[in-house]
């Protein structure tokens, strides 16, 4: 455990050292990014039947498949920013302050991943301006796909604003060791500044954090994201009433293992072990194994429901799921990182930090996968199913594989740029570890807010 | 707040609430109050459609500038010829924006006063009044063509010649079956192979047109076919998610044939939509019930026709106007429903409140039905039974034929399936 006093320095060391690693990571993510988008830029030019998609009814397929499922994932784990937020500002949680910027950041490259695969899915993405906002004021009556386009726009507007608002603080006090290169950059997030708005702004981000505390939860995974599926009667795997808490809870778990990888990345790559403390990896490990356990108990409502003396389309589709090997394992890895979170609350010597990133990642995998077949399963087993090209067949195409490398690898640059310009930790959070909250810094003991 | 007693039948709260509304828009409250108490009397019979138009002529001029309620000549005259709707003849309401207009005109206010009322009362009277001009304005689907077909199970050979029909006058790539033949078993009811028909359903409450981000899948005003406008789908395959019935299919590539070789007849709507013909690359398709026929692109001896139905040798598809008493499909499930050898008629998945337009006659398939192969059923002694590969198309469009690739031919990775 370390016992440096977090500084200034620390916090801009992201942004005035580079090494050769940082350009190498970069060029990774950037590759990885870019080769998708040349896959997509031929997928424009020859039209989806390159993915293994085909149409449901006599057409032996589904068309709806990883797009959609990674869409669902990837706005599942920009929910990191809400949990973060909520803890810090609305809970006063603050040993969580040194992550809150990233976890907002991981918001913003969540739901970017997220319209960006909008836009890979659709067959003419050229006319997204003039078909859905043109016909706005008549379809946002009765789309839910409007509905979420209208939501996520709303939380990306305001997490943004949140961010760039508490921005102005960090970049104003820092100017001076800020590179002079990104001079316009700091001129404009600081335009107009004085002290006096320091107060105001921090009443403003508070009124911010609670808007999309109750907005994006109650309203996005909670609703609008599962709406899309669950108002769809005749799709037996996906009607109902109770996939909006199930979305909620998956969200919840990929978005904790989000901000415990992204935060974990940081602290290796910029030793910040003073700053992002064994405990803020212990805590955001017990929230992990909380949401997971929330994920697994509205499965089993869910297959309970479904083979107990269930209509028949809907004792179809769940039998199906059951018998999945996707499913089946989704699921046991969701319970072995229930298991050891459970472990190591009891014997905190069980904790490491690399067994909790292993964790974030099982997690991440297992709802990945979980979506997916969410979405294609759903598909496979209508009620109408008297096609015997139904249940088809689906099998990822590589793009659709690839798709979802090129869009990690798009939040990881995302990361690794924003990281060069502006303080990814919050000058607040620094000086808070220093004043009232030194003792966050130096050991991982019991904390008051526990 | 008005002091008089109340005269709407949801009582003085629901009034109030209404009157509020009133007041919030820019026309007068008192003179939309009037007229909905007059509205009222008109229902119950004291005052007569005329009497009504001619007492607030002037007013309603003064307020709206216009009054597009019908003249008092028309009304004599429209009461004259009155199986036809109205307002049809009138103001040739055709689309949704067109009708939209004419509320707006009517006086939003008065309008949401007067139709509350009004509708309230026939329902409480529970029957069926004369279509007025303001009541016309609701959407009632007993008003105007209703295109739909009846289809007679029981006579259907599984030629096939309907599907071929249609992929042939639509151009349709090999596996995009917009009308699609199949057969199937049924364990609860014997051995015999059964036929499904399986047009798209075009639904009256279609949830296609519900979830559609954009508008381009649309239930057609003037004839209630859905409908896809090419030009404005992005895509986005929502319509086939949420068609109970699996009747859609996306163009996933290039279609085999070029726009250049589409009949210039079949491809544009009287609206000037692009809703007609196969679909261009990245946009939804399905069946259309052949809306430039309807619209007489094809001459008037085709209008009420279909691709399909004029093809199908034992003419088992009957299409028509639902709403019309003496059309071919109504004249044909009378008949059925007077013959006590033949089955019920029945509609798909009836109970999911999709609403759809083509009703069966024949074997409705149960909850263990399975469609089986041309070949099985010929086994099973329906010797007329056609499959696609013989009649050089394809079933399964992703899989494809020994003749024809399917979609998988062009997937990337394809071979990678477990």
């Amino acid at each position: 455990m370390s016992t440096k006093t977090p500084s200034e320095a620390d916090i801009l060391r992201p942004i005035n050292n580079t090494s050769k690693k940082y350009f190498i990571g970069l060029g990774l993510a950037g590759g990885a990014f870019a080769i998708f988008l040349a896959m997509w830029a031929y997928q424009l030019s020859v039209g989806l039947v390159i993915t293994g998609l085909s149409d449901w009814g006599s057409g032996g397929g589904v068309t709806w498949g990883v797009y959609i499922g990674a869409f669902i994932w990837w706005v599942g784990i920009a929910h990191g920013g809400i949990i973060l937020s909520a803890a810090v500002r609305l809970l006063g949680m603050d040993r969580y302050m040194p992550v809150a910027r990233l976890a907002e950041l991981l918001t913003i490259a969540g739901l970017s991943a997220a319209g960006f695969y909008i836009l890979v899915h659709m067959g003419r993405p050229d006319r997204m301006v003039t078909s859905v906002l043109g016909n706005y004021h008549i379809t946002v009556h009765n789309s839910p796909l409007v509905w979420d386009v209208t939501v996520i726009t709303a939380y990306f507007v305001l997490t943004a604003t949140y961010l760039l608002l508490t921005l102005r603080y960090d970049v104003t006090r820092l100017r001076d060791d800020l590179p002079g290169y990104f001079e316009p950059v700091y001129k404009m997030l600081t335009l107009g500044y004085t002290e006096k708005e320091d107060p105001v702004v921090e009443r403003m981000v508070w009124w911010l954090a609670l808007a999309i505390i109750i907005m994006a939860p109650l309203l996005l995974h909670g609703g609008v994201i599962p709406w899309l599926f669950a108002l769809i009667p005749t799709m037996p795997g996906w009607f109902g009433a109770i996939q909006g808490p199930q979305f909620l809870t998956i969200a919840l778990t990929s978005a904790i293992a989000g901000v415990i990888l992204v935060s974990y990345a940081f602290r290796w790559a910029y030793e910040w072990e003073h700053i992002i403390t064994d405990d803020v990896f212990r805590g955001l490990t017990l929230w992990l194994g909380f949401f997971a356990l929330l994920f697994l108990w509205l499965q089993l409502q869910q297959i309970i429901g479904g083979v107990y003396a269930a209509p028949m389309d809907q004792s179809t589709v769940v039998s199906a799921m059951l018998g999945h090997p996707i499913y089946f394992g989704a699921l046991s890895v969701v319970a072995a990182v229930l298991a050891y979170t459970f472990a190591q609350a009891i014997r905190p010597s069980l904790f490491t930090k690399k067994r909790s990133v292993a964790a974030a990642v099982a997690a991440l995998l297992a709802t990945l996968f979980e979506k997916v077949l969410f979405v294609v399963e759903g598909l496979m087993y209508p009620t109408f199913g008297l096609y015997a090209a139904v249940p088809g067949d689906y099998w990822p195409s590589l793009i659709e594989m690839f798709s979802v490398v090129g869009t990690i690898g798009m939040v990881a640059a995302f990361f690794m740029v924003v990281a060069k310009v502006v303080p990814v930790v919050e000058l607040h959070a620094i000086e808070h570890l220093r004043e009232g909250g030194h003792d966050h810094a130096t050991d991982g003991g019991e904390e008051v807010d526990r | 707040m008005s002091t008089e007693d109340t005269f709407h039948p949801l009582g003085e709260e629901w009034e109030g609430e209404l009157e509020e509304m009133l007041d919030e828009t820019e026309y007068d409250t008192d003179l939309g109050l009037e007229m909905a108490r007059d509205a009222m009397r008109v229902t119950k019979g004291e005052l007569s459609e005329a009497e009504f138009h001619e007492r607030y002529h002037e007013d309603v001029l003064e307020e709206f500038d216009v009054d597009d309620r019908p003249t008092e000549a028309a009304w004599e005259e429209a009461k004259e010829a009155d199986d036809e709707g109205l307002v049809e003849r009138l103001a040739d309401v055709d689309s949704e924006q067109e009708r939209r207009e004419v509320m707006k005109k009517m006086g939003a206010g008065a309008a949401a006063v007067g139709l509350g009322a009004w509708g309230t009362a026939d329902n409480m009277a529970g029957e069926p009044e004369e279509p007025a001009s303001v009541a016309a304005a609701q959407e009632d689907d007993d008003d105007g063509t209703q295109w739909g077909m009846a289809i007679d199970l029981e006579h259907c050979d599984g030629c096939l010649s309907c599907v071929v029909a249609c992929s042939q006058e639509n151009n349709l790539d090999m596996g995009v079956n917009w009308m699609y033949i199949f057969h199937y078993e049924d364990e609860d009811a014997g051995n015999d192979p059964k036929m499904m028909v399986r047009p798209c359903q075009h639904c009256s409450d279609a949830p296609c047109a519900k979830v559609c981000p954009t508008t381009a899948r649309h239930v057609r005003n003037s004839d209630g076919l859905v409908l896809t406008d090419y030009d404005v789908c992005i895509g986005c395959r929502y319509c086939q998610v949420a068609c109970p019935y699996g009747v859609n299919y996306f163009q996933w590539d290039e279609p085999d044939v070029p726009m250049a070789d589409l009949d210039t007849d079949h491809v544009y709507d009287a609206n000037g939509d692009w809703v007609d013909s196969r679909a261009p690359r990245g946009v939804m398709s399905k069946c259309t019930m052949c809306p430039t026929r309807q619209d007489g692109g094809y001459g008037d001896d085709n209008r009420g026709t279909t691709a399909c139905e004029q093809a199908c040798p034992p003419g088992i598809i009957h299409f028509g106007d639902l709403n019309d008493p003496e059309s071919d499909p109504n004249q044909f499930l009378d008949e059925a429903r007077e013959d006590p050898e033949k089955p019920s008629s029945f509609r798909l998945l009836e109970d999911v409140g999709t609403n759809p337009n083509i009703v069966y006659v024949g074997h409705e398939p149960g909850p263990n039905a399975d469609q089986i192969s041309a070949e099985e059923a010929r086994d099973r002694g329906l010797g007329t039974a056609v499959s696609y590969e013989e009649i050089g198309l394809v079933d399964n469009r992703k899989t494809g034929n020994d003749e024809h690739d399917g979609l998988d031919g062009g997937t990337i990775g394809g071979g990678l399936s477990p």
